[in-house]
């Protein structure tokens, strides 16, 4: 039962994070259960597709996961468009948790 | 909901499912119990909109505060993306049960690791029949005494790692290592394996011998505490932070036989270049105690004042000191999975999918996201 930890630093789980931290006093439920229902739905919700260009500064390849950090970015979605100065990407190798 | 809370409704989607989930566990195993289930959701949702990413009346949320709007998100960014380690956890994302991380602080004696398997198939066939042999440890040891293999905790995760290197033929001899370790310092080498003529200097009893060579150019590069080796095998130049905290473990280096490098070359299928001859040119991830396949200590430390002075250019002291000095959380970060990550000269290409984005304060959620950098 695999899953990226990846999400866990996303809003959405850094605020179960901290519910979780919260909760701990009063006993704890399985936060990797949490997470995983988490990355679960996540990713049969998200129904997006997004373009990404821009300057690669920096990248990284390590334990399978690629860090890319960007600058001038420009991120446009279906419907709009985001510039940033300066952007990482964290991505873990799907493959891995399909395993 | 509108567009812009199609955001927030998946999130909304996500914790509900979350709790449903949930509370199996809580009502059934005895745990806390539907109330704080219940009170769990009611955080977390609180949580979420003072993050300004949920929005909306919530059925189950009874505790609903007026969203004060998008500052609270760096906040609750904070505490976690305020340390660099947290932020790239590569070990982590990818044994999270595992509770050693690979890493080590230095990749060397996990190579070492992967060298003594390696040298096992070669050196001798006696090393898989130890395995078998659980019962009697000191016969055994006597045998893969030449591991020279640090504490058996974090092998163990190393080896899940190996797996994906190696094509299996070290199997027979992981249920092997892990249990001799620990006392395979103590007993000397028998000679079984092809460095043990070399390696007799490895027997220091208490330090962890190490070998070196090409095997520092396996792309598992690990997560030492707050710093990555990177282990980018490739053709180009290699990447910066070559920050394995080399100077914890002591190392000794010795020759290496050629099949040891050509096993050594195996691993680097995991990484988008093959050939790990790159490493051995010189580019090592750390360039002060992890050293090339070069027999010679001397050829060795020249090598890494050139990899010093080579490597002083290659950290970005602007973008170095941009990132620790702001804070992360106001950096822009993009979390998702990829497909593919590919590279023609200069330009990259990757291809992700399930992604978060959090941008200019904004969560925005893909499927699919194609990106396209020029280095």
């Amino acid at each position: 039962m695999a899953t990226f930890e990846l999400y866990r630093r996303s809003t959405i789980g850094m605020c179960l994070t901290e519910t979780l931290d919260e909760m701990v006093q009063s006993g704890t439920l399985s936060p990797e259960l949490a997470i995983q229902s988490m990355t679960e739905a996540l990713e049969s919700q998200v129904k997006t597709k997004v373009t990404i260009k821009g300057h690669l500064h920096t990248y990284r390849f390590c334990d399978n996961v690629w860090t890319f950090i960007l600058q001038d970015a420009m991120f446009k979605s279906e419907d709009r468009q985001e510039n940033v100065s300066q952007v990482k990407i964290v991505a873990c190798d799907s493959k891995l948790l399909t395993q | 909901m509108a567009t812009t809370t199609t955001t927030s409704g998946v999130y909304i989607h996500v914790i509900e499912d979350v709790v449903s989930k949930v509370r199996e566990e809580f009502v059934n195993n005895g745990g806390p119990g539907e109330s704080v289930l219940s009170e769990l959701q009611g955080i977390w949702e609180t949580k979420m909109m003072q993050a300004g990413v949920l929005s909306g009346p919530i059925e189950r949320s009874s505790a609903q505060r007026p969203t004060p709007g998008g500052p609270l998100t760096h906040d609750l960014n904070v505490p976690y993306e305020g340390t660099e380690e947290y932020e790239t956890p590569t070990a982590e994302m990818l044994f999270p049960p595992t509770p050693m991380q690979t890493p080590l602080p230095t990749p060397l004696p996990g190579t070492a690791d992967n060298s003594s398997m390696y040298n096992i198939p070669t050196g001798s066939s006696d090393y898989p029949t130890p395995g078998t042999e659980n019962g009697s440890h000191v016969d055994v040891k006597a045998r893969p005494s030449p591991y020279m293999q640090p504490p058996s905790p974090w092998t163990n995760p190393r080896l899940d790692v190996n797996v994906a290197y190696v094509d299996g033929r070290d199997e027979p001899e992981r249920g092997n290592p892990n249990q001799h370790f620990t006392q395979g310092l103590f007993v000397p080498s028998t000679g079984k394996r092809k460095r043990d003529d070399s390696s007799a200097q490895y027997q220091n009893g208490g330090s962890i011998p190490q070998q070196d060579g090409a095997s520092d150019a396996l792309p598992m590069a690990t997560l030492v505490g707050d710093t990555l080796c990177i282990t980018f095998v490739g053709d180009k130049r290699v990447p910066r932070d070559f920050i394995c905290s080399s100077s914890k473990i002591p190392q000794v280096d010795g020759p290496m036989p050629d099949p040891y490098d050509e096993m050594l070359s195996t691993p680097n299928m995991y990484s988008y270049q093959g050939p790990s001859e790159d490493f051995n040119e010189g580019r090592t991830p750390a360039p002060n105690e992890i050293q090339t396949s070069t027999p010679v200590t001397a050829q060795t430390d020249v090598i890494e004042d050139d990899e010093e002075l080579l490597n002083e250019d290659d950290d970005d002291d602007e973008l170095d000191d941009l990132e620790s000095g702001e804070d992360m959380n106001t950096q822009h970060l993009v979390l998702a999975q990829f497909d593919k990550v590919t590279r023609t000269k200069s330009r990259w290409k990757c291809n992700l999918k399930d992604g978060i984005m959090h941008i200019n304060d904004k969560d925005i959620l893909f499927n699919k996201a194609l990106g396209e950098f020029e280095f």
